[in-house]
């Protein structure tokens, strides 16, 4: 994973992390953690919606603008912003159904098709949706926008089938869980890398997020009890632990790489 | 880098294996008894009563504790101390959605629209005793109804 692809002539190396153990570990917890975050600072700091929209949009945006600075990747920025993506794709869908009342199955197709025209329009352009080449401006900014997209679809996906399935998190961390073990096998058995993992990637926000909730719910609903802040901190130490050890690695090479 | 994300992937698959079993394996003692029976059946699986009534969505009389002294507090006129006390069932209702929802998702959406209009009223920029007063009885109303009580 430290190993980087060798140097572009064009100055820009691959600007997104490895798909490696971590990347799905941190992008789970990720999901935790920031709907923790913006849920803690739109009701118990009082905040409200509107207002946590905004700051986290404009997080958002800050972000953004760093990791689109950079000339290579930066673990903890990459990651920073992939935290916000992960709050902000969930506020949109939030807004749809409890702002303006849009239906979760008016949503989540909505969602689909505009990942589609994503993924159909990068390839146009592109002529590929690979995630090891994200080495241009231009590839970095479809990027960006699918994963958005990702996230603001896993959260339609998940919340519909808690609402038509009456999906709790036990089942929805079982379930979710599964199709993600399919996905995996099918990769493992010769299915399109790019295709698996995309759907990886939309699946892990649901799970991601049926496997907070087992944590942080009461027991009295069967989680473990642990309370949105304990939850929060653990997955957040863990992250944090992670992209500093991603962190320091890059850093490692790159120095063995001026020194030589 | 072939060979390095064959190697990769199996490690992901065997993360996702461990929370997986994680998820399975933790979530064994208050839930069995409803989560067993949920995705088979849309139906109602909520404990059997004990003497009193139970909602769809289980036990809300916490839920309803709070909405009652809000009410006693507005009776009584002193509509800030009503709007600080309320955010303690905001808190806890919304920390309690992800319990709830998947119970009866529909009974949910009655209950957290009426808690939406109280907070609503209370947070108003000029409260209103008597529409606070309203939006108290409509929410204690629906706690009745959902409790098979009304």
């Amino acid at each position: 994973m430290n190993n980087l692809p060798t140097a572009s002539s064009t100055g820009w190396l691959n600007k997104v992390p490895e798909v490696a153990l971590s990347f799905w570990i941190i992008k789970i917890m990720s999901t935790t953690v920031g709907e923790t975050g913006a849920d803690f600072l739109a009701v118990d700091a009082g905040w409200g919606q509107g207002m946590t929209r905004a700051v986290m949009a404009a997080l958002l945006a800050a972000a953004l603008f760093m990791q689109l600075r950079t000339r290579r990747h930066t673990p903890w920025i990459y990651w920073l912003t992939v935290v916000l993506v992960s709050v902000v794709g969930t506020q949109i869908t939030d807004l749809l159904t409890d702002g303006l009342g849009v239906s979760l199955y008016v949503s989540t197709s909505a969602f689909a098709v505009t990942l589609a025209a994503i993924f159909f329009v990068w390839y146009r352009v592109e002529r590929t949706l690979s995630i090891h080449d994200i080495v241009t401006r231009r590839r970095e900014l479809f990027y960006w926008a699918a994963i958005l997209c990702t996230f603001a679809l896993g959260t339609a996906a998940g919340d519909l089938a808690t609402e038509a399935l009456g999906l709790g998190f036990t089942w929805g961390a079982v379930a979710f869980g599964a199709l993600i073990g399919i996905t995996y096998t099918a990769w493992r058995m010769g299915g399109n890398a790019v295709l698996t993992f995309w759907i990886g990637y939309i699946l892990t926000r649901p799970f991601g997020a049926a496997l907070g909730d087992l944590l942080t719910q009461a027991k009295t609903y069967g989680g473990l009890g642990m309370g949105a802040m304990w939850t929060s901190v653990l997955f957040l130490s863990v992250i944090v632990m992670l992209v500093a050890l991603a962190q320091i690695g890059m850093n490692g090479s790159s120095a063995a790489q001026a020194a030589e | 880098m072939t060979m390095q994300h064959s190697i990769v992937r199996p490690v992901a698959a065997v993360s996702a294996a461990v929370l997986l079993a994680l998820a399975a394996g933790c979530s064994k003692p208050a839930d069995q008894s409803h989560a067993g029976a949920a995705p088979a059946t849309p139906a109602r699986t909520a404990p059997a009563p004990q003497g009193k009534t139970a909602s769809r969505l289980g036990d809300l009389s916490a839920f309803r504790g709070i909405a009652a002294d809000v009410a006693a507090i507005v009776d009584k006129g002193d509509l800030p101390a009503a709007r600080t006390r309320i955010k303690d069932l905001e808190v806890s209702w919304d920390s309690a959605e992800a319990g709830l929802k998947p119970r009866a998702a529909e009974d949910w959406h009655v209950l957290d629209k009426a808690i939406d209009k109280s907070l609503a009223a209370l947070r108003a920029d000029t409260p209103s005793q008597p529409d606070c007063k309203a939006a108290l009885g409509a929410l204690l109303k629906t706690f009745d109804t959902l409790e098979g009580k009304a």
